[in-house]
């Protein structure tokens, strides 16, 4: 695999880390209405502890579908998915999951939305850690003001936030995010990535994303996978050294930043538009 | 959210059409009025009496009625079984719905029993219950509790089905167990659903209980049109199918103001 290294004293951050996510020539077809559809082909994919992987590629190449079935909530068609060595079998409770189409209950206030997880996890912390812990994380996804709020009285950025800091608050030690910063403006997605940097390095936690977004993925991953379109295939994987901590901003104005976001959106190009040509 | 896909409602409340300009009021005044005295005239003169009684002698007949307290006895017991059986068949219903709706299995293996005991015009029981419990309420009250049943259970079920299936994932994923996803997901979910059935039910449970009455009983408002019926009296049918209208407008304005009252909390 290509490296790629963004500054010149940047250090390996993962040597000597065990797997914990592994897809072993992983296939999935879906049946709709009497046909099949081939969604992944023999994908291989594996990912160390406390690593960050950032997925990219078209639109329809299966990313989701992958999350899916590292969540556990989708069985491959052919192949394995192993987590920490485990064939993942039913919803995998060591991950959490921020689906690409927020889940947050409707009958529930913002507020409550997020605490949901500590009423289902952490059924022994007591009730003033709690609220502190809540405040603490409406603060971190700036929404304050909109505690008592229910999902349908706030815009769509400001649910996926509410869905991250659902997923935050009970600190998973694996977080799935697909798309989650999609539908941020530029400046708030700034603030949400260096969080995210921040706290899941903190809290060592290893992280797959998917975006549409290259900057994004180099910003913030320690290795970018690009797929191709339908039946999506690892075309290509990239490993990004970067300089601890990452400076969200600055690293975007070296040579070297470019040089690999043009070098992925190479990879990319090709099938990107396919559908809309052929 | 899902309340918006349940099937509305289309009554226009009393209340309004009450508020509705002074003009349009003193309309409707003047046509009851009309008519009233029409009846009155024609009564006796074009068509006899013994058919179409009159008003004044209705009148007449409530007052008595209501100063004798003999008419009381009748309207508790149909409010009675109204409610008894609507309580039972709708705590029955829902309770019936959630288990089947979130446990496939079960449903479909009693899907069609349920289907066909669906179809059948549930007032054809009403003789085993007379049987099984007597000529009192309580066969009416079971008659009721069946009627009612289906209709919760039903929009129940439909209530359970469409609960997002991605929320249910995310609750497990967050280590939710299988009675933590029916309290907090399916619940709440199926809750409109529910709350719209057991509405649409409060009219067919008085009707049941009053076409229960009529067919056969000894008390009721039913009761009360039946006997008089059987006397030739029509002066009596007239003025019990009265009492039946005050009784049904009564029930159908405080589930209105019940239903305001909810939809504020909501909102
Ligand atoms: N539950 C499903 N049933 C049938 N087909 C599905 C299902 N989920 C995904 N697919 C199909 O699998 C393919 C990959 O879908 P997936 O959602 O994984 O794509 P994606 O890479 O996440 O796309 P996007 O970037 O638009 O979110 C698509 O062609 C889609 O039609
Ligand atoms: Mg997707």
């Amino acid at each position: 695999m290509t490296v790629c290294r963004l500054s010149g004293d940047a250090q390996p951050r993962l040597q000597g880390r065990e797997t914990m996510i592994e897809l072993r020539k992983v296939s999935k077809s879906f049946e709709t209405r009497g046909r099949s559809v081939k969604a992944l082909d023999t994908i291989n994919l594996s990912v160390r502890e406390h690593e960050f992987v950032a997925l990219v590629g078209p639109s329809g190449c299966g990313k989701s579908t992958v999350l899916n079935m590292l969540a556990g909530l989708m069985d491959p068609s052919a192949g394995e998915v192993t987590y920490r060595g485990e064939r993942v079998s039913g919803a995998n409770r060591r991950v959490g999951y921020m689906t690409q189409k927020d889940t947050l209950l409707p009958w529930r206030t913002v507020e409550d939305n997020i605490r949901i997880a500590l009423e289902l996890r952490c059924r022994s912390s007591e009730a003033g850690e709690r609220g502190a812990r809540l405040r603490e994380i409406i603060d971190l996804v700036g929404l304050n003001g909109f505690e008592k709020h229910y999902p349908s009285e706030i815009s769509g950025g400001m649910r996926k936030r509410a869905a991250l800091a659902r997923m935050l608050i009970y600190e998973p030690e694996t977080l799935l995010l697909d798309e989650p910063f999609g539908a941020l403006d530029a400046q708030l997605k700034i603030i949400m990535q260096r969080e995210l940097l921040r706290i899941t390095r903190v809290r060592n936690m290893t992280v797959v994303f998917v975006t549409h977004d290259l900057a994004e993925a180099v910003t913030l991953a320690d290795r970018v996978c690009v797929f191709s379109g339908r039946p999506g295939r690892i075309r290509a994987e990239r490993e990004v050294l970067a300089a601890e901590p990452r400076d969200v901003v600055g690293m975007r104005f070296t040579p070297e930043f470019g040089a690999l976001a043009e070098d992925l959106w190479n990879e990319l190009k090709d099938d990107v538009g396919k559908e809309l040509t052929t | 959210m899902t309340a918006s896909a349940a099937p509305g409602k289309s009554a226009i409340p009393l209340a309004t059409m009450l508020r509705s300009g002074i003009g349009l009021t003193i309309g409707r005044i003047a046509i009851a009025a009309a008519l009233l005295a029409a009846w009155q005239i024609a009564s006796g003169t074009i068509v006899p009496i013994f058919w179409i009684s009159n008003p004044a002698r209705i009148l007449e007949r409530l007052w008595s009625w209501a100063v004798s307290g003999s008419v009381w006895p009748h309207v508790y017991a149909t409010i009675l079984t109204t409610g008894l059986g609507y309580a039972i068949g709708g705590a029955i219903g829902a309770a019936l719905g959630l288990v089947l709706g979130a446990w496939r299995r079960a449903e479909r293996i009693v899907a069609p029993l349920i289907a066909a005991l669906f179809c059948l015009p549930k007032i054809a029981l009403l003789p085993l219950f007379v049987i099984a419990f007597g000529i009192d309420i309580e066969s009416k009250v079971a008659l009721v509790s069946v009627v009612v049943v289906f209709l919760v259970l039903y929009s129940t079920i439909d209530g359970v089905r469409d609960v997002d299936p991605d929320l249910i994932d995310a609750l497990k994923l967050m280590g939710a167990s299988r009675d933590e996803i029916v309290f907090k997901v399916i619940l709440p979910s199926t809750l409109p659903w529910i709350y719209n059935g057991l509405r649409v039910a409060v009219s067919y449970a008085l009707t049941t209980a009053v076409v229960g009455e009529l067919l056969s009983s000894n008390r009721g408002i039913g009761y009360l049109i039946e006997s008089s019926a059987a006397r030739f009296d029509s002066t009596g049918v007239f003025a019990a199918v009265l009492v039946l209208v005050v009784l049904c407008v009564v029930v159908t304005e405080g589930l209105t103001l019940l239903e305001r009252r909810a939809l504020r909390h909501r909102s």
